[in-house]
């Protein structure tokens, strides 16, 4: 009976090759962004995968019964949105909290029901990746680029962008960077300012770029699901 | 702070002044003193002291919150202040204990089982004390804008700015917000918080800025520093909910409208199962505070065997309320059998519960709560005329002669008085029949009614009884 030699058989012949690759596997292993609880939490989940024309959809459904949509362009392989849905505390069913990309359209918010909301016309702010970047952009601020001032804060683990004219003060949280346990540097913060929006940009530290890369990857096995349970046949 | 605290329960007073009067709105209390002493006339209690002090310990021991699952029996003949005690122990327990309280005959329904409608007000009963996180906006008032739409319709536009001393953002408003700013007189310069989940708004005090912009602030506005940083932030908030509610939450997918549509229908026992042992979950956490409160049932002798026994076991759960029953009814059968047994009730479960009577009121008493319902319904009367009253009282009964209250002040009000006299209780008394006179006024006139065939088994039968 032939059967595959396992790796230990395979290295005792030659000690120089083992040595190697166990300094390999060492490497590979002491990758940081492998040991957070964010990849392990990852791996751990239930996923779920969608295609539909150029965008695959994947679903995870977490132990603590918390569940994340993540929606990667084929061609790019960036990651279009990622949404949340946690559960209410005494049971009820959560809402939907979009973490990248646009806010979801068909949430029509009445303020009847709401009772209190901001303003259309009040600054918003929505997150867009690129390939290299961490993007956010902040429409409906009409003042100039001198205005602002972009801080890094570690201490909060935020970016923390205030305006001199006291008109406009946010902590933008980057999730990306808390979960690998990075810090965030100053330096790699670019902000530009353009038809009313003031677009800031963080680029992305090469450890964040392995990781994405290595779970895209990785989601390559999910396989998707054939028949998408919406689209019902007519009889 | 407590003279803030003083002027929001004045207001919340005030407004209270406007809900119709009911048959025990004069109550607020057990009317106890620290050492639980009855006072002979307090917070709308009078006499019964027996009684109220009995209550007081009842109440000290829900306060402590450690004894599960007790029955309490009020007993006493009709009009002896059962429910009122019932009432004023609610009230003494304040708004953060649940308080449910149901008539003996609400469990007969065609939509749930008995069973399922007393574990329903059982688990009505017992409340969560548990911290959520929640948004709150918290800023300095710049600008109320409240617009009415053009063309005269009802629809209204709110626009408030709020500011910290980083930023400045406008709301939109919708017209439950636009009343309740309203009703807070919330104006420029106030610094205020918002539950954006719950829509409660907090007035903190003034902004230091404002300080010398008015000298007509009044004297217990406070002064507080204009929030920094965001105007949005996520806090833990506490707050209380019923098991029941919870329940409602997780039996469906749609969730909590259910509670409001009322349309809660039977929920599982694996439900509920799952529920108490989430709810001990959190509790060994110490994110939970369970809260037993107290379950009301008057008319309990309208309660059939199954609910007595299905009570008898449901007491021995440990997150069981204190049940407190009140009953009018001497020796007398149980309903859904033949036995008879003292209040209606079987001897198994009165032998677990602690028995509390009331007892018929002096007449000094009776002249005390016909004064007490006299303020209450906004009715002057003359002294003797209380006194009349309170011999119809005793010859009558106590609710026979509230009754003559508002009536005989309506008669007042006929003929241009100010104060309600002696006369107008004796029209009102002749104009009304009590229960008494109409028995005596049937017996004469039995003849002439419909369907009666002279030897009825009607008040006949029981004058052979007696």
């Amino acid at each position: 009976m032939k059967r595959k030699a396992c790796l230990i058989e395979a290295f005792e012949t030659d000690k120089a090759v083992f040595e190697k690759e166990v300094l390999r596997k060492y490497k590979e292993n002491n990758i940081m962004y492998k040991n957070t609880i964010w990849y392990k939490l990852l791996t751990s989940a239930e996923k779920t995968c969608l295609k539909e024309d150029k965008i695959r959809k994947i679903h995870y459904k977490f132990e603590d019964d918390k569940e994340m949509v993540e929606e990667y362009n084929v061609d790019t392989q960036v990651l279009l949105r990622r949404a949340w849905k946690a559960k209410g505390k005494l049971g009820s069913e959560g809402k939907w909290d979009v973490e990248i990309g646009d806010p979801i359209p068909d949430e029509v918010q009445n303020i009847e029901a709401v009772e209190i909301m901001e303003s259309k016309d009040q600054p918003i702010v929505t997150r867009r990746n690129t390939r290299v970047n961490l993007e956010w952009r902040i429409r409906n601020l009409p003042y100039p680029i001198e205005t602002y001032c972009i801080k890094a804060n570690n201490e909060e683990k935020c970016v923390i962008i205030s305006t001199t004219n006291k008109k406009y003060y946010k902590k933008l949280p980057i999730p990306e960077l808390t979960r690998l346990g990075l810090n965030i540097e100053q330096a790699n913060i670019q902000s530009s300012h353009k038809y009313n929006t003031l677009i800031v940009m963080y680029k992305k530290p090469q450890q964040l770029l392995d990781m994405e890369k290595e779970w895209y990857e990785e989601l390559n096995k999910v396989k998707p699901v054939k028949d998408v349970p919406n689209d019902c046949k007519a009889q | 702070m407590t003279s803030l605290a003083a002027a929001q329960v004045q207001e919340v007073r005030s407004i209270t002044r406007i809900e119709r009067i009911g048959a025990h709105s004069h109550i607020r209390g057990l009317g106890l003193d620290d050492a639980l002493e009855p006072r002979a006339v307090s917070q709308g209690m009078v006499g019964q002291k027996m009684a109220r002090k009995a209550a007081g310990v009842i109440l000290q021991m829900i306060r402590e919150g450690k004894i599960a699952g007790r029955a309490v029996l009020l007993a006493g003949q009709p009009g002896t202040g059962k429910t009122a005690i019932a009432m004023g122990l609610a009230q003494a327990l304040g708004p953060d204990t649940p308080f449910t309280s149901m008539a003996g005959s609400e469990i007969y329904s065609l939509e749930m089982s008995k069973t399922e409608a007393l574990t329903q007000a059982i688990r009505k009963s017992i409340g969560i004390r548990i911290k959520e996180e929640s948004e709150i906006i918290e800023g300095e008032v710049v600008e109320v804008v409240v617009e009415r739409a053009a063309g005269g319709g009802g629809a209204r536009t709110g626009r408030l700015t709020l500011k910290t001393t980083d930023m400045e953002t406008n709301y939109d408003m919708g017209t439950k917000m636009i009343d309740s700013l309203l009703k807070e007189k919330v104006q420029a310069g106030d610094v205020i918080t918002i539950d954006k989940a719950t829509g409660k708004i907090n007035k903190l005090g003034r902004s230091f800025a404002r300080a010398r912009d008015y000298d007509a602030t009044g004297q217990q506005a406070r002064f507080v520093q204009c929030p920094e940083g965001e105007l949005q932030k996520r806090k833990e908030v506490v707050h209380t909910v019923t098991l029941h509610e919870v329940d409602v939450i997780n039996s469906r997918t749609h969730g909590f409208l259910a509670l409001f549509s009322g349309d809660t229908g039977e929920i599982k026992s694996e439900i509920r199962e799952q529920i108490n042992s989430k709810v001990a979950e959190w509790r060994e956490e110490g994110k939970a505070e369970m809260i037993p409160g107290v379950l009301f049932v008057d008319e309990a002798h309208m309660l059939d065997i199954e609910c007595f026994s299905f009570l008898n076991r449901a007491l021995e759960s440990e997150s069981a309320p204190v049940v407190i029953m009140a009953t009018n009814r001497g020796i007398t059968r149980i309903r859904g059998t033949n036995y008879k047994s003292p209040h209606g009730i079987p001897l198994d479960l009165l032998d677990r519960m602690i028995i509390v009577p009331t007892a018929p009121y002096s007449s000094q008493e009776l002249k005390e709560i016909l004064n007490i319902r006299c303020e209450e319904e906004d009715c002057q009367m003359s002294n003797d005329a209380l006194t009349v009253l309170t011999r119809v009282a005793t010859e009558t009964s106590l609710r026979y002669a509230i009754q003559l209250i508002t009536t005989a002040s309506l008669v007042a009000k006929r003929r241009k008085a100010t104060e309600v006299s002696m006369e107008d209780v004796k029209k009102v008394y002749s104009l009304f029949l009590d229960e008494h006179r109409s028995e005596q006024f049937l017996k004469e006139y039995q003849d002439e009614f419909m369907f009666n065939d002279g030897a009825g088994d009607g008040p006949q039968s029981m004058e052979v009884s007696q």
